[in-house]
Order: structure tokens, then C-alpha cells, then sequence
């Protein structure tokens, strides 16, 4: 066979019975694959940047939790009520320790602990308080905006769908 | 070729009753999708099309209809009247907004009852500046004289500081 042939046939192949359950099989595990496992993510809104900007794309890896739990400075998805409209955030303490945030530095348990991933800081006050069982703390990279208008706190672990990648 | 022409005219036939006569929970997604459409503005919406907009959306609504937004303290029943100057006025402040209903789900604990979760997704521009914003809702629909009112909405806070 010539090699123009091949490339002929690679590009247009004949639509046989072969090639058509191909195609079909191929069809199905990406449905399967980007709607249950490996859903992609297009980022709208500033809450994350710099880590994720507006606009920007990634994957919510839903198996992430399967095996492990979740850890702190770990960046999550939180649901609405289904897997169409999601939040993307930060975890940043985890159940039964107390957070505050004092001049916008995060301290944990009277601890202060650092975030080098949060670039734009403004200076956060919030009075401590405790995470309740079953629940994570979950904020966004972007401290920048005022705190009013920044969507945070304690979400019940069964609204977490999964994990982001990368 | 009988058995052929008979499976193509209740294939139609089967079609046109899905179309034609709409289940409930249908109708309700009708319903929702054309509140999302009604209290959605474009750029240069005119007042007599947001008027008209508005009335619209008012027809959907029960009267009086319950709103339960916790984070603004507001649990009452709303009259109609009262409820379409609302969205009239968050149409005014708001230009350039379009309402969508995703992932939602209709139970029907009654006959004539149905119970909604469902999220609100916002997109728009406020002066140069885009925005998204999502919200969970629950919202209640009634079937009054056979439609499907919605009766009210609540704002589920999921979210604890």
C-alpha cells in the first residue's frame, strides 16, 4: 500500500462495521469518562486567582477522596446541587480545629500558618471559631477583595465532589 | 411495508402526544426556564419590554408568594404586586443579567404539590466589571386551576462562616 493511501485511509476511513463500533466505544468512554471521573472545570469569577484566574480551565478529578482524605491547602470543588455550577476552593482547616483570621494572616488553633499561595491580601479580621464535625473550612487564593464579598466558610464534606487538576 | 407505516405513525403519534401534552414535571421545567428568561435583561432592554418582562414573571408566581433569604433576614410572604416591583427593580439595577436553572431535581410529596432544588446561576456586568454568582434554591410549586404556580423560594445557605 502507498503511503498517501495510508494517510488517505487514515484520515477518511471507510465507514465499516469495525470503525463504526470504534467510534462508538470511543464516544461512550468520553461521556463516561468527562461526565463522571474527569469533569472539566472553565473557571469563571476572581476568587482563586492567582492559582486559577477567570477563564482559565482544569479538571475536577472525582475519585480524589475515594481513598484518601481530605487535607488542608488542598483545592476542592464544592457542589450546588448537582455537578453542573460548582465552587472551586481552597481548603484551609479541617474538623474540630479553630481558625480565625487576624489582619488577614491565617492562624489554626492560635497558630499562625503561612499561605504562599495567596498573593493579594487585604486585612481579614474573623473571630474564632471552631469547625464543626464532618465539615471542612474552605476559602479563595484571593483575599484581595473585601471580605464581605468573598464566598468562605464551613461546608458539610458530602458537597465536596472531588479534587482539581493540576 | 404495513407494519412499517404503522411503526412510523405511532412514532409520530407518540411524539406529538410528548409535545402536545406535557408531563408535570415538564411543565414545571417550562415554567422555570421561562422565569430565567423573564427576569433575565439584555443591554438595552426598553421599559415597556422589561414591563412586559415582569408581568410575566409575575404570572408564574403565586400570590402571595414565600422568599426566605436568610443572609438578608427576609422570611415573609410576598404579594404579587409587591414581588414583580422587586424584580422590576433588581432588573433596573442589575442591566445585562441573564438567570439560569441548573441541575434541578422535582419531587412531588402531594398530587398537586411539587418541591424543587435547583441552582441559580447569574452572569452579567455591572458597569465594566463581569460577574458570576450561583445561589441553591428550594422552591415550592403549586398546581392551581391546572398550572403550576410556584409558590415559594428559599435560599439554602450551605455555606457557614
Amino acid at each position: 500500500m502507498e503511503f498517501s493511501d495510508k494517510i488517505r485511509r487514515f484520515f477518511f476511513p471507510s465507514l465499516n462495521r469495525r470503525y463504526l463500533s470504534r467510534l462508538i466505544f470511543l464516544g461512550l468512554s468520553c461521556y463516561l469518562i468527562f461526565s463522571y471521573l474527569l469533569i472539566p472545570l472553565r473557571i469563571q469569577g476572581h476568587s482563586m486567582e492567582p492559582t486559577y484566574g477567570n477563564g482559565s480551565f482544569a479538571f475536577c478529578w472525582r475519585p480524589h477522596y475515594l481513598f484518601s482524605q481530605i487535607e488542608r491547602f488542598d483545592v476542592v470543588t464544592v457542589r450546588f446541587t448537582g455537578k453542573n455550577v460548582m465552587l472551586l476552593k481552597r481548603v484551609i482547616a479541617l474538623p474540630g480545629e479553630v481558625l480565625e483570621f487576624r489582619q488577614g494572616i491565617l492562624y489554626i488553633n492560635g497558630k499562625q500558618i503561612l499561605e504562599p499561595y495567596v498573593q493579594y491580601r487585604t486585612p481579614w479580621d474573623l473571630a474564632p471559631r471552631k469547625v464543626k464535625p464532618g465539615h471542612v473550612y474552605v476559602v479563595g487564593d484571593n483575599r484581595g477583595t473585601l471580605m464581605s464579598r468573598h464566598r468562605f466558610g464551613q461546608v458539610n464534606m458530602a458537597r465536596i465532589i472531588g479534587g482539581v487538576i493540576p | 411495508m404495513n407494519k412499517k407505516i404503522l411503526l412510523v405513525l405511532i412514532l409520530i403519534a407518540a411524539t406529538a402526544a410528548f409535545f402536545l401534552f406535557p408531563s408535570d414535571e415538564k411543565k414545571i421545567r417550562n415554567n422555570l426556564d421561562s422565569l430565567a428568561e423573564y427576569c433575565s435583561s439584555a443591554s438595552k432592554e426598553t421599559a415597556i419590554a422589561a414591563l412586559k418582562k415582569v408581568a410575566l414573571a409575575g404570572k408564574l408566581c403565586s400570590d402571595p408568594c414565600m422568599i426566605q433569604i436568610e443572609s438578608f433576614d427576609i422570611h415573609r410572604d410576598f404579594k404579587k404586586k409587591e414581588l414583580t416591583d422587586h424584580i422590576l427593580m433588581m432588573k433596573k439595577m442589575l442591566p445585562d443579567t441573564h438567570f439560569t436553572f441548573h441541575d434541578t431535581t422535582i419531587n412531588f410529596p402531594l398530587d398537586n404539590r411539587a418541591e424543587l432544588t435547583t441552582t441559580l446561576r447569574l452572569t452579567g456586568k455591572i458597569d465594566t466589571d463581569r460577574f458570576t454568582e450561583a445561589y441553591e434554591l428550594s422552591i415550592t410549586a403549586d398546581k392551581i386551576d391546572g398550572d403550576w404556580l410556584f409558590s415559594s423560594f428559599s435560599v439554602v445557605e450551605f455555606m457557614e462562616q
